[in-house]
């Protein structure tokens, strides 16, 4: 991951009437980067904190000219048979030169630089529906704390502007940068996946040692926290694994609640747009509700 | 504000419609449906009669004859009765305003797609034999082709001239004068000015006299049938109904209403009235909640009914809306499927103190909404920053049942537009809404409102080829260059200018044609009876009486000139991306072999709905010129112009005037629906940026209406905690100067096997413009677009 100024992030989208995550309307701020690997992960486009091109083939009309731009020629226009892009990850230098052609925005960079200043006029534009609703900014990703630094000060930022923050994490992460956001931010969703830490490393690369302990400390202070579970089927929504999370909270503190989430099918198609890998099958999708 | 009455309103969504609802739901569309020309052999004999007559005369008498004539039918279930012809939704037939399209399509009524009439025999032959010859030449429309006729074709790939060959409806009459007075009560006070009336008046009371005694007739006569049908009945309910019946409309033939039920039975009576003088679309009974509610509030007090009660009455009223169809021909049946006849019912809203006036009987309304579920009426809900939140919350609840009703409209908006286009403090405040979205005051407005539709999108494509007409190659603008002779986007911006001007000149004539003419076929003394300043001034309706007399012209369509100007501000001319004789060469060809070049002005440029200031102030700057040129004209009563921003379902019939346009939309392929709507799939942020792109649109200018779609997925209503949320996102409306917002709670998937699966989705009523119609009875076209429109409220 390259440095990043105090003041400039990566995010890979910016989502308005975002009613899911938080109270009232909200706007969610999606940051690059993720320590973690969920095989589940609902947008893949933010593990990777380096930005790359992704290719969305239903909008490609294969017109080619992508192709004749690229000044490292890391594009070719195959068939098979149907015409369909073939990027060259190697020659790619992120010129951008497709991208910029690509008529259809059927080519995208995974994510986008930007500063504190155009993110907070991107939230500004929805203030009015916040203060009507009760909502506000959430923070999610990839993993928000990955980020500390600029998601501190896009938090800190919406604050001084009295707009309600929440942020959605794994609280994967070092201890001080929960300490650090934590005067910014009114509501902490937080993802708790897998209890036993063998299986949370089986299924996101990390242990979750980690994030219990971050868990908590947060829930030790005086933050509003709720809980969410991804429903996984046989992963996650086993009775075992769900029983565990829940008893775990509500020991830590009773006051937290805990919801089921939904997985969200749409997923897959993201995975090919990358060329990443999709370890779960449409069929086991869970629709389990609480 | 009255808190609604705990013991009932708390259980309100639980109550469900009474057998006798169902039934009579029921009943109202398993009958078949015929053409009815009973009422035209009337007028037509009547006419034969009086050749020598005034027409006022022969109106007023044609209308008399009829409510003495014509056959009468009462259903021993109804609680509410009265009809224009004895068989329910029958196609009537109207000789004054114009027969053409009926001559030319009679024989196919029975066997056409879209709304079929069947049709007898005897029938079909009066109709060839004698009464289409009578009246070739004679009627409304035969003077408009035969004066103006090759004007109207000149301009028709721009310009729509409405109201040719019907009456002009769209009018809410002062509901509260009938049910004051009765038409005994207006009849007394016509005939006082009768006496006292000048040469030029003496014609015009003498038919308001005419009528009034001749609808207090007819209102008996449904008295004396109840009271006959009573006779044969053994002792049940049904007996006891028909005699309350003949109680009701005895009483209301002489007096004004006392009860709520007769109150009901007097509006419903007055609209039957007022569609036999003129069968036209949208006479609008406004805020009933309002002039209603003292009598329900009486009843409730003495206790004659609960409101379990009043909800049944309020029910059967619903069922009565639907029961009163308005035949269009073919074409026009494909885009207003399913009879949308503009009954617009108004509830909510304030008082003329400013106070909040929502009633127990504005939520009542919404439940009977709920229970009835047809596309009519049409409810409009008025919203201002004082509504309660229980009224916010039961209108967000029966918007999430997908019946595209309520549609939502903003005090805080309409009123000063109102004011700003002169109406007065009173008046503005009591407005309602007119058949869709048409806005209007009541009582005192004859608006005209859709006397044409501007398609500003044509006029754009003519502007870029030096006035031709892509699509039918005709010159139909002065030559103002094409666009590669211009060398920057003002000089573009000049031509367009000019182009506006021109075609704002040949329609105003054309528009004052179409009214001189209504005022001398169609003079209208019953509907003159229920429409102030007429009675006091002398003067028909049709001829200037309304206190207020404007004409409403719709400027269409906002995105597309929005998105268009765009590419050519952006692409070609400011970056030179795009290169002028390209684009024109490639717009000729409806970007044929070009689908790149295409892509490109629909993704490089950014579109009207995403919230880019730049981008809507170019609509805004064109619309607002257009509604400040056509003020500056006076229409044929001696009012203003005014500007709506609505097209109701005409996207789709005038996109198929226009060209290939630079915001990468194919020929003939419909504009951007509604008319405040971005082009359908071009908003990509969601609702909250398209408001704050519809709030750049001056609304203030257009107090003839104006109408936004959007689309939310079903789920967003599932849960207390999600509708909270589309709850605020109508009270951040509230905060905005936009006038109308309307919904469909539909998912994409659901239209889409719809439209393959009609017969398991009969039932599905869609939002269309304005007002609602059953999906699958739409025309394949206007399905599609309503498909492609944006969804919003996705995870």
């Amino acid at each position: 991951m390259g440095k990043h100024d105090q003041t400039e992030g990566w995010i890979f989208k910016i989502k308005r009437f975002s009613i899911h995550d938080g109270p009232g309307i909200r706007t969610s701020v999606f940051m690059k980067g993720c320590p973690l690997k969920c095989v589940w992960c609902h947008n893949p486009e933010g593990i990777n904190p380096d930005i790359s091109i992704w290719y969305n083939r239903k909008l490609c009309i294969a017109c080619g000219q992508c192709v004749e731009v690229c000044p490292t020629k890391a594009l070719k226009l195959t068939y098979d048979p149907a015409p369909v892009i073939k990027i060259d990850k190697r020659s790619c230098h992120l010129t951008g030169e497709c991208i910029n052609t690509c008529p259809t925005n059927a080519l995208q960079f995974t994510g986008y630089k930007t500063t504190i200043d155009e993110s907070i006029r991107e939230i500004e534009k929805d203030l009015a529906y916040y203060q009507i609703s009760g909502g506000g900014v959430t923070l999610t990703g990839g993993e928000p704390l990955y980020q500390a630094e600029f998601s501190s000060e896009i938090l800190k930022a919406c604050k001084q502007r009295n707009i309600n923050t929440a942020i959605e994490t794994s609280l994967y992460c070092e201890k001080d940068i929960i300490d650090r956001i934590l005067p910014y931010v009114d509501l902490f969703i937080v993802d708790l996946k897998i209890f036993d830490p063998s299986q949370h490393t089986l299924f996101t690369g990390r242990s979750n040692e980690n994030i219990i302990e971050n868990f908590r400390h947060l829930a030790a202070s005086e933050k509003t926290v709720l809980v969410r579970i991804p429903l996984i089927v046989n992963i996650t929504d086993t009775n075992e694994n769900k029983a565990a999370i829940t008893n775990f909270v509500f020991e830590t503190n009773e006051k937290i609640q805990v919801e089921y989430i939904n997985f969200n099918p749409l997923t897959e198609n993201k995975y090919i747009q990358l060329e990443l890998p999709y370890l779960l099958k449409k069929e086991e999708n869970s629709n389990n509700m609480l | 504000m009255i808190l609604p009455d705990n013991r009932i309103m708390d259980r309100i969504p639980e109550i469900k419609p009474t057998h006798r609802i169902l039934s009579l739901r029921e009943k109202t569309f398993s009958a078949t449906r015929y053409l009815s020309i009973e009422q035209a052999k009337i007028i037509t004999r009547i006419y034969q009669e009086n050749e020598n007559l005034p027409v006022i005369l022969k109106r007023a008498k044609s209308l008399a004859q009829s409510l003495l004539e014509i056959r009468i039918t009462i259903d021993p279930e109804e609680l509410i009765v009265g009809n224009r012809t004895p068989d329910i939704r029958a196609g009537v037939v109207f000789p004054e305003a114009g027969l053409s399209w009926l001559f030319r399509e009679i024989e196919m009524l029975p066997l056409r797609s879209q709304d079929p009439f069947q049709v007898k025999q005897e029938d079909l032959s009066y109709f060839q034999k004698t009464l289409e010859p009578f009246w070739r030449g004679k009627t409304l429309e035969d003077d408009i082709y035969e004066t103006y006729g090759n004007e109207l074709k000149a301009i028709e790939e721009v310009v729509k001239i409405n109201q040719k060959d019907h009456a002009q409806g769209h009018i809410c009459p002062k509901v509260e004068d009938w049910l004051k007075y009765g038409p005994g009560g207006l009849l007394k006070i016509a005939q006082e000015k009768h006496r006292r009336s000048t040469p030029e008046s003496k014609n015009f009371y003498e038919s308001v006299c005419i009528t009034l005694e001749a609808s207090c007739k007819y209102i008996k006569r449904y008295s004396i049938m109840a009271a006959d049908l009573a006779k044969d009945q053994p002792e049940n309910e049904l007996k006891k109904n028909l005699e309350q019946i003949a109680h009701i409309c005895l009483k209301l033939s002489e007096n004004p209403p006392g009860s709520f039920r007769e109150a009901l039975q007097s509006v419903w009576f007055l609209f039957v009235i007022l569609q036999m003088e003129s069968n036209a679309s949208s006479f609008s009974p406004g805020r009933i909640d309002q002039y209603i509610y003292p009598f329900l509030a009486n009843d409730l007090k003495t206790g004659r009914i609960d409101l379990l009660i009043a909800l049944e009455l309020l029910d059967a009223l619903f069922i009565k809306f639907n029961q009163i169809v308005y035949m269009r021909n073919t074409h026009s049946a494909k885009y207003f499927a399913g009879f949308p006849i503009g009954f617009n019912c108004t509830i909510g809203g304030q008082k003329a103190n400013g106070d909040d006036a929502t009633n127990q009987l504005s939520y009542l309304m919404l439940k009977a909404q709920d229970h009835i579920r047809l596309t009519q009426p049409n409810l409009t809900a008025r919203l201002h920053k004082n509504s309660p939140e229980a009224f916010l919350d039961e209108c967000s609840r029966v918007i999430g049942l997908g019946t595209g009703m309520p549609q939502i409209v903003n005090d805080e908006s309409i009123i000063p537009s109102l004011k700003a286009a002169g109406f007065n403090q009173h008046d503005s405040i009591d407005y309602a809404l007119v058949g869709c979205v048409e806005i209007g005051t009541q009582g005192n407005y004859l608006g005209w409102s859709d006397a044409a539709m501007f398609n500003l999108v044509k006029v754009l494509e003519l502007t870029l080829n030096d006035g031709k007409s892509m699509v039918s190659g005709k010159q139909l603008g002065p030559n103002s260059g094409y666009l590669f002779n211009f060398s920057n986007f003002s000089d573009f911006e000049i031509a367009f200018q000019n182009q506006i001007d021109f075609f704002i000149q040949k329609m105003m004539p054309a528009c004052e044609v179409v009214e001189r003419f209504h005022q001398i076929h169609l003079p209208s003394p019953f509907l003159s009876s229920v429409i102030d300043d007429c009675i006091t001034k002398g003067i028909d309706v049709t001829a200037g009486g309304a206190r207020y007399n404007l004409s409403g012209i719709q400027a269409i369509q906002v995105a597309n000139i929005s998105d268009s100007l765009a590419v050519l501000k952006k692409l070609v001319f400011e970056d030179e991306a795009i290169g002028k004789g390209q684009l024109l060469k490639a717009l000729k060809n409806n970007f044929a072999g070009n689908e790149p070049l295409r892509q490109r002005c629909i993704n490089q440029v950014p579109k009207y709905g995403n919230d880019v200031a730049w981008v809507d102030e170019l609509g805004a700057r064109w619309v607002g010129y257009f509604a400040r040129k056509i003020k500056m004209y006076k229409n044929f009563r001696g009012g203003d112009f005014q500007m709506g921003l609505y097209t109701v379902s005409a996207h789709v019939p005038m996109g198929f005037y226009v060209g290939a346009t630079p915001d990468g939309r194919l020929a003939q392929t419909p504009l951007a629906d509604g008319g405040m709507s971005p082009m359908n799939g071009r908003d990509k942020l969601g609702p909250t940026a398209v408001l704050n792109s519809v709030l750049r649109i001056p609304s203030m200018m257009a107090s003839n209406g104006t109408l936004l779609n959007m689309k939310f997925l079903p789920s967003l209503f599932n849960s207390q905690e999600d509708r909270r949320k589309f709850t605020s996102l109508l009270k951040a409306f509230i905060g905005l100067p936009i006038h109308h917002v309307q919904f469909n709670v539909v998912t994409s998937e659901e239209l889409i096997n719809a439209k393959t699966d009609p017969e398991s989705h009969r039932g599905l009523t869609i939002r269309v413009a304005g007002y609602t119609a059953y999906f699958t009875e739409l025309a394949p076209d206007l399905q599609d677009e309503i498909i492609k429109r944006t969804t919003y409220g996705e995870a």
